[in-house]
């Protein structure tokens, strides 16, 4: 029976990994880390197995004898990383294996939605790695059911370096509650700062061009109307020479969950009142954004967009790459999206045309505020395997990295090769955890120290992280020559000294008006009828803005079968919830 | 058949009969192994519980299903999609085969043959770009409706054109390399039969018609009932490559419908449930056209 069983999870993993078309590492490698596997452990069990996982209570100690962990890593499609190194072997896992003895070995690596993917392969075989990232807490609590992961309490108190407590705690308990079990810290959760709104990214070298002024008191709010006069301005003249203009694109699912969706419409959602898939309490009443009355009017203005020709009249069928392509084309010059998008998406703007700047806007409501919310606290986490000799290596590898790593002045000489990799812009997900472990305030810290070291107001050894220490270089490179600087100086530039700044701005003249969410945990309902819920909203919103369905009928048809397949019972369950 | 002869047959076929064996192993393993998983279909399976340890739960997943609000839509589209490709295909691959049998020059027939039979080895990952490509609003599908003064349509994203375009750009792909198996029993009808028929004073349409096609018809019915096991599965890798959320109405199979709800989701029970309903519907519909088959032409295809 037992044969058989392992006959079937064989067949089950192999079948879904070849209908899945993940890209698992090929086998030799596969049979590599197996072995390497029971070598460690075989040569544990020969040598003083004592010596190793007892080594005195040093968060950044050494092993003596060298480990070997498996991990599951999520990768990123073009991490910039230099010619010759891979996920499994750059500066920053070498730099694990000089500090603490550890040598890392991927199990597996995926992108983004394959990763989840490759876990739940994981997870469905039993056969988890050492260590891996899961990027839900369902997954995570799905995994701790099952008996499948460590307790990390005792690794935690024990190793966790001062300091690293410290940034947990600047969120008040939010962090660390999210993964204690009865009283069990379970894993190691990346921390998920607020990130501000969709900041609505405009080519600032076309407007200069065309003459087109608009924030006359200069605050970088605009209205909606002071943004479609952009958008047709941008249309009527083709400033970018390009064979179809086109007005402003939207991906396929128009909202998003997180404030800051990139190329959502939820900057001119928040900006009618509206927090679409968002889960929240006004008047003691549990209320999901999306199918509020408010939500019909953002729609109807986007069909009347739509219809206008304002909007991409392949909204729907154009993919997240197509509206990248639309940017780096010069089809259109605005855009929607996170602080951090001209790191990652805007930077192939500029690659093609070095003359290309963005600036940031934030659109304001009719009584001037910017509606923006709070995150959940936590994002990716880490897991550790049951039964895995050395839980505290995980701790120890985050001391590393997100206390060491950003605490040491002096990187440069003490560890160039790591220095280097900042200097580059090397991708985070390259770091054996892709996940951030940040205090509550380190967006605007970070960016108060950026911009005081830039106007000399302090020296660089004040700067408090190594990043930001790489980026005051960046912002230096680009301010002495913009047309001709690297691309990376570019971005940098944009992503702080435009995208956070427009966050610090609007947050010192308080021009926020913060929403607290509730994060509800996954209810029984919602487990068997979401995903189905999802797709009629995003089925519906689509069809509404693309004029297939009429606005009124559409929204109201919408809302009424969203609560009779099980939305009305999902918003008494999490009532329920919250009232225990 | 006496009895000395069947004995004889045996031992001199043994040799053969032996060689099997790895064969069979192997569809025993991986044909038949597997199999067990059905009765995850029956339970809440828990990886971690593994397949003997989950608890069973009885027909809830198979309830689950059919109770879904869009099971009835889903449904109507694979069959809707899944019939045009076997109906257009098959009517297709018969006619280029017939029409291709004509061809006598064989340099020139090799050359159609290979340019036909090309697209079928190309996956549906790459051929779903070139398809976008051609078939959006900027596409040159639409430059050439444009240039003749109709209107423009975005293909990809129109509830009324979707379907045409999955079973369309299905019948393209395929024909050709589906039209290899008719071309084989073409050849296999005994040129006498057209001689005769010439010599009666056929014309080729009436050739074609009471000896070509009678003579493909065992092939045809074959193949036909062969496809029909088929009948709800739409092809998975095609209309997830091609389908957004503007065309779930129209585009949404089983497949993609149950990527989405179980296998995103993880709910590897209720995947099964929906598979096994799948080949229950396969066999019972293999079953009744080889039935159909027997009753109406008195030939069995099994």
């Amino acid at each position: 029976m037992k044969a058989l069983k392992k006959i079937f999870v064989i067949l089950l993993a192999t079948v879904m990994t070849i209908s899945l078309a993940a890209c698992k590492k090929d086998n030799e490698s596969q049979k590599e880390s197996d072995t390497s596997k029971s070598d460690s452990t075989g040569s544990i069990n020969i040598t003083d197995s004592e010596d190793n996982s007892n080594a005195s209570v040093d968060p950044f100690g050494a092993y003596e004898n060298e480990i070997t962990v498996t991990m599951g890593r999520q990768t990123l499609q073009n991490p910039k990383l230099p010619e010759g190194d891979t996920y499994e072997d750059n500066a920053y896992t070498r730099w694990v294996k000089n500090e603490l003895n550890i040598k890392i070995v991927d199990e597996f690596e995926a992108n983004g939605d394959d990763y989840d993917r490759q876990v739940s392969l994981a997870i469905s075989s039993g056969d988890l790695p050492d260590i891996m990232k899961v990027t839900s807490l369902d997954e995570l609590k799905e995994l701790y059911e099952n008996d499948l992961i460590e307790d990390l309490t005792d690794a935690y108190n024990t190793y966790a370096t001062d300091y690293l407590k410290e940034v947990y705690d600047s969120y008040g308990g939010r962090a660390l509650s999210n993964v204690t079990f009865d009283g069990k810290i379970m894993a190691l959760p990346g921390t998920n700062t607020d990130s501000g709104p969709s900041i609505v990214w405009i080519r600032g070298d076309w407007m200069e061009q065309l003459g087109i002024t608009i924030d006359e008191d200069g605050d970088k709010c605009i209205t909606i109307d002071e943004l479609e006069k952009v958008v047709k301005k941008f249309m009527e003249k083709n400033p970018g020479n390009a064979e179809n203009v086109v007005g402003m694109a939207f991906a396929p699912w128009l909202t998003s969950g997180d404030p800051d969706g990139t190329y959502s419409i939820n900057s001119i959602a928040y900006a009618m009142g509206v927090f679409p898939k968002t889960w929240m309490l006004v008047d003691g009443k549990v209320v999901y954004g999306s199918i509020t009355e408010e939500n019909k009017e953002v729609l109807r203005k986007v069909a009347g967009w739509f219809k206008e020709g304002l909007v991409d009249p392949q909204l729907g069928t154009r993919t997240w790459d197509d509206i990248t392509a639309l940017l780096v084309n010069g089809q259109t010059g605005v855009t929607f999206g996170t602080w951090h998008i001209p790191d990652w998406l805007l930077n192939n703007v500029r690659a093609m045309d070095p003359k290309a700047t963005f600036d940031a806007y934030a659109i304001k409501d009719a009584n001037g505020k910017v509606n923006v919310k709070h995150n959940d606290a936590t994002a990716g986490y880490i897991v550790v395997r049951k039964g895995f000799e050395y839980p505290e290596a995980a701790i120890k590898i985050a001391n590393l990295f997100y206390d060491k790593l950003v605490n040491t002045s002096n990187l440069a000489e003490e560890y160039p090769e790591v220095a280097n990799y900042q200097a580059l812009g090397v991708d985070g997900s390259t770091r054996p955890f892709n996940i951030e472990i940040n205090s509550y305030t380190s967006l605007l810290d970070d960016y108060r120290d950026i911009v005081r070291c830039v106007n000399g107001e302090i020296t660089l050894d004040e700067v408090r992280t190594t990043e930001s220490k790489s980026i005051v270089q960046n912002v230096k490179n680009y301010t002495a020559d913009p047309d001709n600087c690297e691309v990376v100086d570019w971005s940098k530039y944009h992503s702080r000294l435009k995208g956070v700044k427009l966050i610090q701005s609007l947050t010192d003249s308080n021009t926020f008006e913060w929403l607290t969410p509730i994060f509800p945990q996954t209810t029984s309902t919602m487990e068997t009828n979401w995903a189905n819920l999802e797709k009629l909203e995003e089925e519906t919103f689509i069809k509404i803005a693309t004029g297939a369905l009429d606005v009124d009928e559409g929204f109201d048809q919408f809302v009424s079968d969203w609560n009779s397949l099980g939305g009305e019972q999902i918003i008494s369950e999490i009532e329920e919830q919250i009232n225990n | 058949m006496k009895k000395g002869k069947r004995l004889r047959l045996i031992t001199t076929k043994t040799i053969y009969h032996l060689m099997m064996l790895p064969g069979m192993f192997f569809v025993i393993l991986f044909n038949y192994v597997p199999m067990v998983g059905i009765i995850m279909a029956f339970q809440d399976f828990v990886p971690a519980k593994g397949l003997f340890g989950s608890k069973f739960v009885g027909l809830k997943h198979f309830i689950y299903m059919f109770k879904l609000p869009d099971i009835a839509k889903v449904v109507r589209n694979t069959v809707v999609i899944a019939l045009g490709k076997i109906v257009i295909g098959t009517f297709l691959a018969i006619a280029f085969a017939i029409l291709l049998n004509e061809i006598h020059n064989k340099f020139f027939k090799k050359i159609v043959q290979t340019v036909v039979y090309l697209p079928h080895f190309l996956s549906w990952v790459v051929l779903a770009s070139v398809v976008v490509n051609m078939f959006n609003l900027d596409g040159s599908v639409n430059k050439i409706l444009f240039a003749i003064g109709l209107n423009k349509i975005n293909f990809l994203g129109s509830n009324k054109a979707f379907q045409s375009l999955i079973i369309g750009t299905d019948v393209w792909k395929e024909f050709g390399y589906n039209s290899i198996v008719y071309l084989a029993a073409i050849t296999s009808i005994d040129p006498g039969l057209h001689e005769a028929a010439a010599i009666d004073g056929a014309s080729w349409w009436k050739r074609v018609w009471h000896v070509t096609i009678p003579g493909m018809m065992p092939i045809i019915l074959l193949m036909g009932a062969m496809s029909l096991t088929g009948i709800l599965s739409a092809g998975f890798d095609q209309i997830y490559n091609l389908y957004s959320p503007l065309v779930y109405e129209t585009g949404d199979v089983l497949d993609t419908y149950v990527y989405r709800i179980g296998l995103v989701g993880r709910q590897y029970s209720f995947g099964s449930a929906v598979g096994l309903v799948r080949s229950l519907v396969g066999m019972i519909l293999l079953l009744t056209a080889n039935w159909l088959t027997k009753k109406l032409t008195d030939r069995k295809i099994f």
